[in-house]
């Protein structure tokens, strides 16, 4: 018998674990579902609201965007953060740790459900709700072109997908930040592993500790070892830019890997 | 089937639990794991199943180390802990889950204990009083055929009939391969189930052994009068409750009480009868 890994026994462990966490994950991605319908009801333009186009003459969609990376964030951080919360009440981590699979594939069902399954479903119920608000404003377009002088052209809304994958820009800057999900969810399974109560504000409160005393020893070091001995100017060549960006990439994923691989030491460790 | 070697464990480093504690559990036995409240009883249960790390010192289960979680160990450990936690799904949803990580899972044999046990199937595990949930999982816990079962307090909360139920089913549950362990508060509702009784106080084992040794160099008697011959006796209705040694090889029967408390305040007479 492989005491590591095996395919069969990893996916009884899923299915085993839809049991549990399954039911309120169900729940929570209702709520999700309620929460974005609610702001795309409350932000689409409408003929009976004032400022319903952008800067550009287009109706305005652009809460789209703060919406997707906050409530991103909140789904997915909360997701990570209830995976393990188990291991907090004693009753529950003694099943959890006796059953029979091993440390490893334990640590990667949660991965599973907290980086793959929680990351999808998000898209994907972002997706949904955005192209049925799109097809129902295109639908309507006749009404807006009332509010317009001498009744002009209005351009059909096009989906927040379509946008990002459409735009060179957006198609290249988003790459650069990939990991940055995975790194959250990494961040906060650590946390529901490593904490046994109130995991979600423990954790957010070391991570924005860490962050702060990190930056604040970057920049005190950057300083003391450059400051005075590198030319400073503003003429950055264009490939510099992208050095940076891939840098982002390149640290979050690394930063990434290594919280994943402590949260499986921690799990490995984790007591009853 | 257990080997433990110089264990050392502890909750702080100032305050160990166990220091140094050797023991050897063979399969073919029910053991009985007595001790005060705070003498690591289920802490060493759990260092047997691998929830908690020992300090030092080894511990082997099957051939393996329990401290690393693998499966094949983990298949073959029933663990039965006092607290408990079972899922809001019925009997059916919680088989279909868990019983295919046990290889040998005994589908029949849960259906009898289930059905012996007077469970409702078609109500939610989590809608069940206390004693019906520990049922369940008594009786999930038998049909996995684990080689080691490990059980922490398994009367509380049972019924006068479900402790019954309870001594009949893990008798018929004994066979050559199994090892099962014990422990409890409860001794009288262990009596004639358990044939090694494994004490434990002050660090360590006070006292391992089997009921027949026990017997065979002690004897339990109700006596009028305390005499020199006497190890420890407590008052009675009609006289006193005595352990002495059994010199002419008088039959008795284990008071498994008494026999606690004496280990408790004479561990130093008892410690030459059992070394």
């Amino acid at each position: 018998m492989n005491n590591t890994f095996n395919i069969n026994r990893f996916g009884l462990l899923l299915r085993r674990q839809w049991l549990d966490f399954g039911k309120i994950y169900l729940i929570s991605l209702v709520v999700l579902l309620g929460i974005v319908v609610g702001f795309y009801s409350y932000s689409i333009p409408s003929p009976f609201k004032d400022n319903n186009f952008d800067y550009n003459g287009n109706l305005d969609m652009r809460f789209r965007y703060p919406l997707f990376l906050i409530l991103g964030f909140v789904f997915i951080s909360i997701v990570a953060s209830s995976y393990f919360n188990i291991l907090g009440q004693k009753s529950r981590a003694i099943l959890e740790l006796m059953t029979p699979a091993s440390i490893f594939e334990k640590f990667l069902a949660g991965v599973v459900y907290t980086a793959i399954i929680s990351l999808f479903s998000y898209l994907l119920i972002f997706y949904l709700t955005d192209l049925a608000f799109v097809k129902y404003l295109n639908g309507h377009l006749d009404a807006f072109k009332v509010l317009l002088p001498q009744n002009g052209a209005i351009r059909e809304v096009e989906t927040i997908t379509y946008q990002v994958f459409n735009d060179e820009g957006y198609r290249k800057y988003c790459g650069y930040f990939f990991a940055f999900p995975f790194l959250i969810t990494s961040l906060f399974l650590l946390g529901s592993v490593y904490f046994n109560r109130f995991h979600y504000i423990k954790t957010a409160l070391s991570v924005m500790v860490f962050i702060g005393l990190a930056s604040y020893l970057v920049v005190k070091l950057s300083i003391w070892l450059m400051e005075g001995k590198v030319a400073n100017h503003h003429n950055f060549r264009k490939e510099d830019k992208d050095w940076v960006l891939l840098t982002i990439l390149l640290v979050t994923s690394i930063i990434t890997l290594i919280v994943w691989t402590i949260t499986y030491i921690r799990l490995k460790e984790k007591e009853v | 089937m257990i080997n433990i070697n110089n264990l050392n464990f502890g909750y702080s480093k100032h305050k160990p639990l166990f220091k140094n504690m050797s023991m050897r559990l063979s399969n073919g036995h029910i053991y009985g794991l007595l001790g005060k409240n705070g003498a690591g009883k289920s802490s060493l249960l759990k260092n047997l199943a691998g929830l908690v790390y020992a300090q030092s010192g080894t511990l082997d289960v099957m051939g393996f180390n329990p401290a690393k979680r693998q499966p094949a160990l983990l298949e073959q450990i029933c663990f039965i802990p006092e607290e408990f936690y079972l899922p809001s799904v019925k009997i059916d949803a919680y088989l279909k889950a868990n019983a295919p990580f046990y290889k040998n899972f005994d589908h029949s044999y849960f259906t009898d204990l289930i059905k012996e046990f007077d469970i409702p199937v078609e109500q939610k595990l989590i809608n069940m009083s206390y004693g019906q949930k520990k049922k369940v999982i008594i009786a999930f816990g038998l049909a996995t055929q684990a080689k080691l079962v490990i059980m922490d307090e398994p009367t509380n909360g049972l019924d006068i009939p479900s402790k019954a139920q309870f001594r009949k089913i893990m008798a018929s549950a004994m066979t050559d391969e199994r090892c099962i362990i014990i422990s409890t508060h409860q001794v009288r509702d262990l009596d004639n189930l358990i044939d090694t009784v494994i004490m434990l106080d002050e660090n360590d084992v006070a006292l391992k052994a089997s009921v027949e040794e026990i017997t065979a160099k002690l004897t339990f008697k109700k006596v009028k009068e305390i005499d020199d011959s006497i190890i420890y006796a407590e008052a009675s209705l009609s006289g006193y409750n005595a352990v002495m040694p059994n010199y002419h090889q008088e039959e008795s029967k284990l008071d498994m009480e008494l026999l606690f408390n004496a280990i408790l305040a004479e561990k130093i007479k008892f410690k030459p009868l059992f070394s």
